[in-house]
């Protein structure tokens, strides 16, 4: 447990480097996630701790952007006001956007299958 | 109201410690994912909404200013960067099994997320939504943890952000299967990262529930989607926002 956070933290406290350093545009958090997926397509597996603890953070989530989503309390009569609007629009974005990631793949994949096999019959 | 009560004597020293903002963020949360899991993982049941209702309301019964319990809770607050780490060995995982597609991820995440922002942020201003709730609609289809650091990178609210996030995610996770039924998609690997994409973290515990083979592709498409918006949104919107004005 201890040894996967600590592995986590180094990552974070590298990304967060690399952010204020180098590319201040992309979150710290999010270079250290890259980092370490490169690191792990080089070491070629998980370690157990790591593994461990990603898999209980994954799992909890949800818990983690609590303390944030609770600031809605600030916001509340702005919210009433533009209720319609916002429902709406997180409706319908939902809607499109999975339905659009799913056909764009299912063609993507099926013409290229095709193309391929176009190929290997020339 | 002169006499001190010994329990009111508590009650201020308690109320002040941050440990008071941690109980009530961890005793919600707790108590929302014992309904979650009681409700056979129903996703209109949602722990993180239960929890962020309920202390709410506890909050302001209490008359405690947000930043008053946020002292307390940022303790919780703080993982968030670290659970974006995590979230490398999902996508790592993903990479194994994906040999061979993952330009077509690739090219499907970067429609669905750009149809994503453009059809929220599209409805959201021309329905006369304020500034404040457009600007939150950029980033809430990417899962909160990443949204949030693009939130604070654009300049728009993270915590609304993260409530946007949040109610895309409990709907995605109750429409997507028909949705995804009425588009006859049946091939696990692209329902579960068209869900990874537009339901974050609640629709991948949906897709796991389903099979296995989804709930891979849609941690992996959650990651992959949060990774490249967090590249590309910000660049996009230095050339877009003189245009458009938010």
């Amino acid at each position: 447990m201890i040894e996967g956070l600590v592995q986590l933290f180094l990552w974070q406290g590298l990304g967060e480097l690399a952010s204020k350093f180098l590319l201040p545009s992309i979150p710290g958090p999010v270079l250290g996630l890259i980092f370490l997926v490169v690191f792990l397509i080089i070491k070629g597996e998980v370690n157990q701790p790591l593994g461990q603890v990603a898999d209980h953070f994954r799992q909890h989530l949800g818990l983690l952007f609590v303390p944030a989503s609770v600031g809605v309390v600030l916001f509340l009569p702005e919210l009433k006001t533009h209720a319609l609007a916002v429902s709406t629009a997180l409706l319908v974005s939902v809607v499109l956007t999975i339905g659009v990631t799913a056909v764009v793949l299912k063609v993507f994949w099926y013409v290229s299958l095709k193309y391929g096999k176009g190929q290997r019959h020339e | 109201m002169n006499e001190r009560l010994p329990i009111s004597e508590i009650w201020v020293y308690l109320s002040g410690d941050p440990l008071f903002a941690l109980i009530i963020t961890l005793a919600t949360y707790q108590l929302g994912y014992l309904l979650y899991v009681r409700s056979k993982r129903n996703p209109i049941v949602n722990p993180v909404a239960i929890s962020v209702v309920l202390t709410c309301i506890i909050i302001s019964v209490l008359e405690m200013p947000y930043e008053k319990y946020f002292e307390g809770a940022q303790f919780v607050h703080f993982l968030l960067g670290t659970a974006t780490v995590a979230l490398a060995v999902p996508i790592y995982n993903g990479f194994k099994r994906m040999k061979g597609k993952i330009f077509h991820m690739w090219v499907a995440l970067t429609a669905g997320s750009t149809v994503s922002i453009v059809s929220a942020v599209a409805i959201a201003q021309w329905m006369g939504a304020s500034n404040n709730m457009v600007g939150s609609m950029y980033a809430k289809s990417v899962t909160a943890p990443i949204a949030m650091g693009i939130a604070e990178r654009i300049n728009v609210s993270p915590t609304l952000t993260a409530v946007f996030t949040v109610i895309t995610g409990m709907l995605g996770a109750i429409l997507a299967p028909y949705i995804l039924n009425a588009l006859k998609v049946q091939q696990w690997w692209i329902r579960g990262t068209a869900i990874g994409v537009g339901a974050h973290g609640l629709g991948i515990t949906r897709a796991f529930s389903v099979n296995e083979e989804a709930g891979i592709f849609a941690s992996m498409a959650m990651g992959l989607n949060g990774v490249i918006s967090a590249i590309g949104l910000p660049i996009v919107l230095t050339y877009l926002r003189p245009h458009i004005g938010i």
